[in-house]
């Protein structure tokens, strides 16, 4: 019976759904050849280092480290803050900066192959969780994860069959993660991942007597949703207005068609021809110039090219003329702030991340890790948030950090768990649609909305989600801790061992396990909540008393958000 | 550690006897029960499609304009309209429930409604001398429009929401939320001071370590509770309260509720589409348990963005859709509430009548779909458009400009749900640019 347990809870949270995806709903398979031993198609690109755009406190205390480190890793271990405090911020960045990129797909091609595409995709699922929990490039990761949910691609598709596909999708995103922006976007774009998502992959040029029309389905979302946004924007990420005080539209119709023709003529790299695609999704796509229309196109800002380019040369046009654009830094920038940092940025905030954006002081446009290193040690991201500031974890990372915390891992060496997001609405290239789990511009309804203000993981946090994350944690914690009974082998186990030795010292306990999972003490309130539950259980079930604490902090909501 | 019950891991501990509930008062205003379904199909339904002219002057325009994407003539399933207009129609292939929904006069075809200001021709649209909404052709933009009919203003509730609003006092007596959405949070259903409620397709979700049955679990939630109820001082924590709270408040009584009916003999479709619905059939089945007179069911497939393989793709969307659409309503005489419940379609904007070699682009007008047995049925209401590209229809590209306004399209469905006329122009702000704000698929 008590191994009929674990079973059940399994049911119980694969039937509770968060409104994603479920495997069950994918298209029907699609012929794809396996995994290759290809490498990722790019390799990390070192990053010269701007001077400091603010000065750096003279001593970093435990609670300032571990803040910053909840805002720049997957999840805080807490033995890495004494590190931070000997290093100082700027130079623990510049360190991460100059890590190598985990590899997805190198990780995936040293498993056995996968029996089928399910099994597929939960191998890409623990290649994520293993660099997320136990990457040393934590900063890299966190970006990628971040960029991951600007440049969407995802297995709710026809992408399912292609686990390999997204995995070097993914490694291309960590590869490029502190690179030249204007080289993420081109490599975005080839990527035949992004090609099938957002069907720029076998897109041909005009038939007229067919009444066909290049798809415009890639031009309208790179801009919109990856680059620009669809109103144009101050440096500060304000929108600009016209006379009668209307936001000013980016782009028309007749750009996004302008575009939609320069996307014409590429599918996969190392096809015989246009229609007898490799399907290799581990190689850039590759240009058929039959199948691209060579009229002039009109762009952005009156921009034209030429009549008779060749694929590539409008591509890199088209490409230049995006980032060009005055929205590029802001958007990019308001985007990376508001998942490392906070929901809320002030429009100064955005201003000065953007402008290190434009030039990050070498003359360079679109250096991303200078971009992270302005975000990061911008002074509204090392003053402690108000009460209106921070922002909410988003879901997934909750378990992340309660896994670095408490240094989780299986005896298999496996991270098997193959659908997050049954329980926490989210899952790494898992989003229901390109416009991600959650629109950055989602305002709950009441005090939020009502001043302004946005909290966009709350989209996906309601009565339903709510719970099955609470249950997920109780679950990580209670069930699968290093004392508990029945641990299978691919149980991802958390160590309390360390903890074992207070547990019969209330406050050291209690003050422990915070600093590991909040870096400061618990709220009065908090302690009063974990105060009356210790109570009930004796001082010497010592497992069961630190399981307590620290399913009562990582179900706070205090831990469900960054200060 | 000894496995012990730390957490409770079933919905069984609902099976024990139901809360006490309030008798039930409806306010003079609202009689006996009405309900709304909307099924929202995310990504923009090419329903030019679904609903296809089959007389031959008509269909030789289509299938021109639709080239290798035309639903062959003989393939359409014949419907017989009781006012037809001088064309006629049929249903693609996949959507035989819709075609026997149809004749049997519980479905009304509303043709090309969408997103609109004001009256909009095509010379109009052309000139740029009417108001338009704003983002035209973008997904989240144009759900946004269907959400909340804003137009130009930055108005941020629903209109199904503003419905609650407005009925907040004549539906007191509940006990659930008048807007329950099987989705997820919609902006559909935002109020400006009521409050909607998620369910999942498997009932209510309960909190395993906080239930009574586990060790511990009374206590931990009543400390937890007492946690919440101390408050907090930042914005982000007090919205994920609220959640906890509403949740913790209500999954027991939902899931108790649900247990009543535990399955319905009406077989759905084993598709994400057909469980919502399923589950929604069965909270109107206990309906009387929460006292509800008045509710608002959010549902949504998703998918419908067939830029590519559309002739692959597009047949599964129909079929699902259409099978569950049939499933729903044969549930509904089942549970004996077929009068009383109306349910009908939304998506982004219609598609391009131009292919892009295997799909479709974005949109704007498309035909939306209203069943149930308080439907005036077996019908096509509004105006069907002329499917030529460069027609007097087009605005460009082969997307059709509306000659429905959406606002008409909720003021109709609200005016039977029970919003007074002086109200309609809070649910529909345009309404009063229209002529015509009863479409009359409704009585």
């Amino acid at each position: 019976m008590r191994m009929g347990l674990f079973c059940v809870l399994f049911m119980l949270l694969s039937a509770c759904g968060g409104g994603g995806s479920s495997s069950a709903e994918v298209p029907a398979p699609v012929a794809t050849p396996p995994p290759t031993s290809s490498p990722p198609t790019t390799t990390p690109t070192p990053t010269p280092t701007p001077p400091p755009t603010d000065p750096v406190p003279a001593g970093i205390s435990e609670s300032e480290g571990h803040r910053f480190l909840i805002q720049s890793t997957m999840g805080v271990d807490h033995d890495d803050v004494a590190a931070l405090q000997t290093l100082g911020y700027e130079q623990w960045i510049d360190e991460q900066l100059q890590l190598p990129a985990s590899s997805q797909l190198a990780y995936l091609t040293s498993l056995p192959e996968p029996a089928n595409n399910f099994q597929g995709q939960a191998d890409r699922i623990d290649a994520w969780f293993r660099y997320a929990v136990q990457g040393d490039d934590q900063l890299r990761q966190r970006v990628a994860f971040a960029l991951s949910e600007l440049m969407v691609v995802s297995d709710s598709s026809a992408l399912f069959n292609t686990p390999a596909g997204l995995a070097d999708y993914y490694d291309v995103l960590a590869a490029q993660a502190f690179g030249d922006f204007r080289m993420l976007m081109e490599v975005v774009t080839l990527h035949p991942a992004m090609g099938v998502y957002l069907s720029m992959l076998g897109n041909e040029k005009p038939d007229a007597s067919r009444n066909i029309r290049p798809d415009e389905n890639y031009a309208r979302e790179f801009m919109q949703l990856f680059t620009l946004g669809l109103v144009a924007l101050n440096m500060d990420g304000s929108v600009k207005t016209d006379d009668l005080g209307e936001p000013i539209p980016t782009y028309n119709q007749q750009i996004i068609e302008g575009f939609a023709h320069v996307y014409t003529g590429w599918s996969f790299g190392g096809s015989t021809n246009f229609n007898r695609p490799s399907r290799d999704f581990t190689v850039p796509m590759e240009a058929f110039p039959e199948f691209h229309d060579t009229a002039p196109k009109t762009l952005l800002n009156g921009i034209v090219l030429p009549a008779g380019q060749t694929p590539e040369q409008d591509l890199a046009g088209a490409l230049d003329n995006i980032f060009s654009h005055s929205n590029v830094a802001p958007f990019v920038s308001r985007h990376l702030i508001q998942k490392l940092v906070t929901a809320n940025p002030s429009p100064a905030y955005i201003g000065r991340v953007a402008l290190v954006f434009s030039d990050d002081g070498n003359g360079q446009r679109g250096n991303l890790g200078a971009v992270v290193k302005a975000i990061l040690l911008d002074t509204e991201a090392r003053t402690l948030a108000g009460d209106s500031g921070g922002k909410l974890v988003e879901p997934i990372l909750r378990l992340v950090q309660l896994w670095r915390a408490y240094n989780a891992s299986a005896v298999s060496g496996r991270f098997f768990f193959p659908s997050p997001e049954q329980a926490f609405a989210q899952a790494p290239l898992r989003s229901p649609s390109v416009f991600n789990f959650f629109s950055p511009a989602y305002a709950p309804p009441g005090e939020i909305s009502d001043q302004g203000l946005v909290s966009p993981e709350m989209q996906i946090t309601n009565e339903t989600t709510i719970a099955s994350t609470h249950n997920y944690l109780a679950v990580a914690v209670f069930l699968q801790n290093s004392s508990a009974a029945d641990l299978r082998d691919d149980t991802i186990t958390i160590d309390i061992t360390s903890d074992l030795a207070l547990a019969d010292d209330r406050d050291a306990l209690i003050d422990s396990v915070a600093m590991r999972l909040l870096g400061r003490a618990p709220s009065a309130s908090l302690r009063i909540q974990i105060d009356e539950l210790l109570n009930r259980i004796p001082a010497n079930d010592a497992d069961f008393r630190v399981a307590e604490v620290i399913h009562a902090i990582v179900t706070s909501t205090e831990f469900a958000r960054q200060p | 550690m000894q496995r012990r019950e730390f957490l409770a891991l079933s919905a069984s501990t609902v099976a024990g006897a139901m809360m006490p509930l309030r008798a039930f008062s409806a306010d003079a205003g609202l009689s006996g029960y009405k309900c709304l379904v909307n099924i929202f199909l995310l990504g923009g339904n090419d329903a030019f499609n679904l609903i296809v002219p089959s007389s031959n002057a008509e269909y030789n325009i289509y299938a021109t304009s639709r080239q290798n994407l035309a639903v062959p003539q003989a393939d359409l399933l014949a419907i017989n309209p009781n006012h037809p207009d001088g064309a006629s129609y049929g249903f693609h292939p996949a959507a035989t429930a819709l075609q026997n929904l149809f004749e049997a006069g519980d479905l009304a075809v509303m043709a090309n409604v969408g997103p609109l200001i004001e009256p909009t021709t095509k010379d109009a649209y052309l000139s740029q001398s009417v108001a338009l909404p704003p983002q035209l052709f973008s997904h989240n933009d144009q759900q946004d429009q269907w959400y909340t009919l804003k137009g130009k203003s930055p108005l941020s509730t629903g209109w199904a929401g503003r419905i609650a609003d407005l009925l907040q006092d004549s539906t007191q007596a509940q006990q659930l939320a008048l807007n329950t959405s099987l989705f997820g949070t919609t902006l559909f259903q935002a109020g400006d001071t009521s409050v909607p409620y998620t369910v999942g397709v498997g009932g209510a979700n309960t909190y395993g370590a906080l239930d009574a049955g586990a060790i511990l679990g009374a206590s931990r939630r009543a400390a937890f509770e007492a946690y919440l109820d101390r408050g907090f001082t930042n914005l982000h924590a007090r919205a994920l309260t609220e959640v906890h709270q509403r949740s913790l408040g209500t999954a027991d009584k939902v899931n108790a509720a649900l247990a009543l009916v535990p399955q319905l003999t009406t077989p759905f479709p084993d598709s994400n589409l057909g469980r919502q619905l399923n589950t929604i059939a069965r909270l109107i089945a206990v309906k009387d348990e929460f006292a509800m007179s008045r509710q608002i069911f959010f549902a949504a497939a998703g998918g419908f963005d067939t830029h590519d393989d559309q002739n692959q793709v597009q047949p599964n969307l129909i079929q699902d859709l259409s099978d569950s659409l049939g499933a729903f309503n044969a549930a509904l005489v089942e549970i004996s509430q077929s009068d009383s419940v109306v349910t009908f379609t939304q998506s982004d904007f219609g598609r391009t009548l131009t292919s892009n070699g295997d799909g479709t682009d974005h949109g704007w007008g498309s035909h939306q779909i209203v069943t149930g047995s308080a439907v005036l049925g077996r019908n096509i209401y509004g105006t069907m458009p002329t499917l030529e590209i460069g027609g007097a229809d087009d605005a460009t590209g082969g997307r059709i400009i509306p000659t429905t306004s959406v606002d008409q399209y909720a003021a109709t469905l609200a005016r039977w749900f029970g919003v007074a006329e002086s109200d309609l122009a809070q649910v529909a702000p345009n309404l009063g640019n229209f002529a015509g704000q009863n479409l009359g698929f409704l009585g």
